[in-house]
């Protein structure tokens, strides 16, 4: 029987990062079973720019990542098996029942790491077993992999960072979105990835939720109802929306089954996952779990966990020393602690009661309800100034993990400071040349540059642009507001495009001056 | 309806265009993406209709784990479509309960 | 997780609910409305529910369902989800032809 010095099982973030991992530091024989036909888990599906900071691979896009991990596992010689089902997993034998082409293979490990992720959770309502009711993350395969549109017009049912980023990506294939509904009454996902999402015309509904399904054999309609406190819809407060499709984002759950067939100890986390110690170890010698699989939490997270997992089995092993271990797992930590802070980290997780930031600053309400930040409560943020000439106002108004404005200026305009949390500010917007590379790092695209001395009675606002066509220079369109109403008409006097700037191109927009702080949007007279 | 051009991932790679029949209808696809693609390009939603009650199902999980989107393919029921590829000359067919209709009940 | 269910507790009468007919285990098309009266007959974990009336048997071995039917579950015993153990995990995790299980081979070095 082969005999691995590690198995994983998940070729995703996690799991790609702990085969790297443990063979940098020696392991020779390292294997990484998947059932998929591709490796790289859910990356390949991201598309957007990834938060964090630097060490975390922030404003990269996801699928970038993927395949940066499988080059890099490839490179090392990690033994990818891809169409491999575990479909057994057998302890104190350390033993994997593996299908692989129809045929059931047994292998055996020294240490095994499982990193098998997340399954999406569904909630159950009238019609949701029609053709057209999808989870969030089969529109994402089908638009981001495939390259086929989910569905023309789209309802989406929740707004966690999934619902949120999602959204915007089925705006990106061209799709329409309907609405973004959540039964909670505050969004749950990132203030600024609502705003992108907002910004372009999209309408929240939250405390509302989904009771019926219409259509024969597929979707031709939704009604979504608003919900009372204990979450049960409000007779009379039903509304029809004509959609095509219905997507649902409502959270995931650990896919810890294989963790418990080995018989590993379990704990309730949203889910049972298995009891783990900092370093991924469950309560069986030589059996880690890394990832969602041990609690949901970002990519970003599970490439560091895995990281972690593969070191404390190196050490186990003798592939590496107390001391060097100690070192290594000391900087991980340091590294996966500066993600798991913030209003967004798991203790504050569900939590309703946050009114404030770190900094002090009321919290936008109109962010939580309706998913922008309103003309008013924008000018209470740091980064939100007004100056002479041309300068960043950067609309980052929650504590979320995430730095690279801070890196994107070389003059030193903008300043986050250690703390990756904290609200961006500017400092020194004197400097600013409108260069625009902050705008282009803002994985949240919450950037503009506002320019009130364009010309006498006009402003230029730049704005973030990820969608085709392009509009060109002499284009007339209408600005949007942050809440995507129509404010004023505007005309492209700038389009930038680089490959610093990854496929985000910078738009430069004429509107009048009293609008400069409004227009957040450009919408072309044809599409988007 | 497919996406042309997509402003992140640009154009995205596909195989070479084949031939396939769904329920005897000759269809296009390309050839390697997953059956489930080709067929909501070409705008078919029903994959299925379920033993018990007769109700239509189709995509839903995409990645292969919910089984909702199983077909008779090539002859073999419960085929997952949306892990399956697509291959030249494949006999994709609705599945009724767990086969496909007979030619002469239809 | 699990405490031991106190099986004398008195959960009252099955009442029907408007959203009975609600597909909860959706391979085995099995109703929110069956769930709970198989509650009401005295199946009062997953297992014997699963036993009794199949929600998780299907194709896709309870993946999407399991946490549906373990919410019904629970409100119908006036507990927590979280009090109620999950079904058995065995092997084979995903559903797997008989004749693959035939083809056993030795992997080699």
């Amino acid at each position: 029987m082969k005999r691995y010095n590690l198995a994983v099982i998940g070729a995703g973030p996690a799991g790609l990062s702990a085969a790297i991992e443990a063979k940098k530091h020696g392991m020779e024989k390292v294997a990484v079973f998947d059932e998929n036909s591709r490796p790289g888990g859910q990356l390949f599906k991201q598309i957007h720019k990834f938060f964090g900071s630097k060490e975390h691979k922030a404003k990269i896009r996801g699928f970038k990542i993927g395949e940066d991990l499988l080059a890099e596992a490839e490179a090392l010689g990690v033994d990818v098996h891809l169409n491999s089902v575990v479909a057994g997993i057998y302890f104190p034998m350390k033993r994997l029942g593996v299908i692989e082409n129809e045929c059931l293979i047994n292998y055996s490990a020294d240490n095994i790491i499982i990193a098998t992720g997340a399954n999406e959770n569904f909630i159950p309502f009238d019609g949701w077993t029609l053709p057209g009711v999808i989870g969030a993350g089969a529109a994402q395969t089908m638009m981001n992999l495939h390259g086929v549109q989910p569905g023309k017009k789209i309802l989406m049912v929740g707004s966690g960072n999934v619902g949120l980023v999602v959204s915007f990506q089925l705006l990106q294939a061209g799709c329409e979105v309907a609405a973004v509904i959540d039964a909670a009454p505050r969004v749950g996902g990132y203030g600024v990835h609502a705003s992108k999402v907002a910004r372009t015309g999209v309408p929240f509904y939250l405390s509302h939720t989904v009771v019926k399904a219409e259509g024969e054999d597929h979707v031709t309609g939704a009604v979504i109802a608003q919900v009372d406190s204990h979450f049960k819809p409000v007779p009379g407060t039903e509304k029809h929306i004509e959609v095509d499709t219905i997507c649902m984002a409502v959270g995931l759950t650990p896919m810890s089954k294989l963790c418990s067939m080995a018989g590993c100890k379990m704990v309730d986390k949203g889910g049972a996952v298995p009891e783990t110690d900092k370093y991924g170890a469950t309560s069986i010698e030589g059996l880690y779990a890394a990832g969602d699989v041990a609690g949901i939490e970002e990519a970003s997270s599970a490439m560091i966990t895995g990281r972690i997992s593969a070191l404390a089995a190196c050490r186990k092993d003798c592939y590496i020393t107390d001391g060097e271990f100690e070192k290594e797992y000391d900087e991980l930590e340091g590294s996966i602690n500066k993600l798991r802070k913030g209003m967004f980290s798991h203790e504050n997780k569900g939590r309703t009661d946050i009114t404030k930031t770190d900094e002090g600053i009321d919290l936008s309400m109109t962010l939580l309800t309706k998913g922008y930040v309103s003309d008013r409560e924008i000018e209470r943020f740091p980064g939100v100034v007004k100056e002479k000439g041309v300068h960043p106002v950067i609309e980052c108004t929650q504590n979320i993990p995430c730095n690279p404005c801070q890196d994107a200026c070389k003059f030193g305009c903008i300043s986050v400071g250690e703390d990756i949390t904290s609200l961006p500010y500017v400092n020194k917007a004197s400097r600013c040349t409108g260069c625009g590379m902050c705008v282009a790092n803002c994985s949240g695209q919450a950037i503009f540059l506002v320019n009130d001395d364009f010309e006498p009675g006009y402003s230029t606002v730049t704005i973030p642009y990820e969608f085709i066509p392009r509009p060109s220079i002499g284009d007339k369109g209408t600005a949007l507001s942050r809440g995507g109403e129509a404010v004023c008409e505007a005309e492209v006097v700038d389009i930038k495009v680089s490959p610093v700037f990854d496929h985000t191109a910078l738009l430069t927009m004429k509107v009048p001056k009293d609008m400069s702080m409004k227009a957040r949007f450009y919408k072309g007279k044809e599409a988007l | 309806m497919r996406i042309k051009e997509h402003p992140i991932i640009g154009e995205i790679k596909k195989g070479r265009l084949v031939k396939f029949t769904f329920d005897g209808n000759e269809m296009e696809g390309y050839e390697g993406e997953p059956i489930a693609a080709a067929l909501k390009a070409a705008g078919v939603m029903v994959h299925r209709h379920t033993s018990k009650l007769d109700r239509p199902r189709g995509i839903f999980c995409a990645i292969g784990r919910c089984t909702d989107c199983v077909m008779v393919v090539n002859g073999k029921p419960n085929t997952r479509t949306c892990v399956t590829a697509l291959e030249e000359g494949m006999n994709v067919q609705t599945q009724y309960g767990v086969k496909a209709k007979e030619a002469d009940e239809a | 997780m699990s405490r031991y269910l106190d099986r004398s507790a008195d959960i009252g009468e099955f009442i029907p609910q408007p959203d009975d007919d609600l597909i909860i285990c959706r391979c085995e098309e099995i109703t929110k409305g069956e769930i709970r009266k198989a509650v009401h007959l005295g199946m009062w974990t997953m297992t014997e529910v699963k036993r009794l009336i199949r929600p998780g048997m299907g194709l896709c071995q309870g993946q999407t369902c399991s946490k549906h039917v373990k919410g019904v579950i629970a409100k119908e015993l006036h507990i927590s989800p979280a009090e109620l153990d999950d079904l058995t995990a065995r092997p084979p995790m995903r559903p797997v032809e008989m004749g693959v299980f035939g083809n056993e081979v030795e992997s080699h070095e």
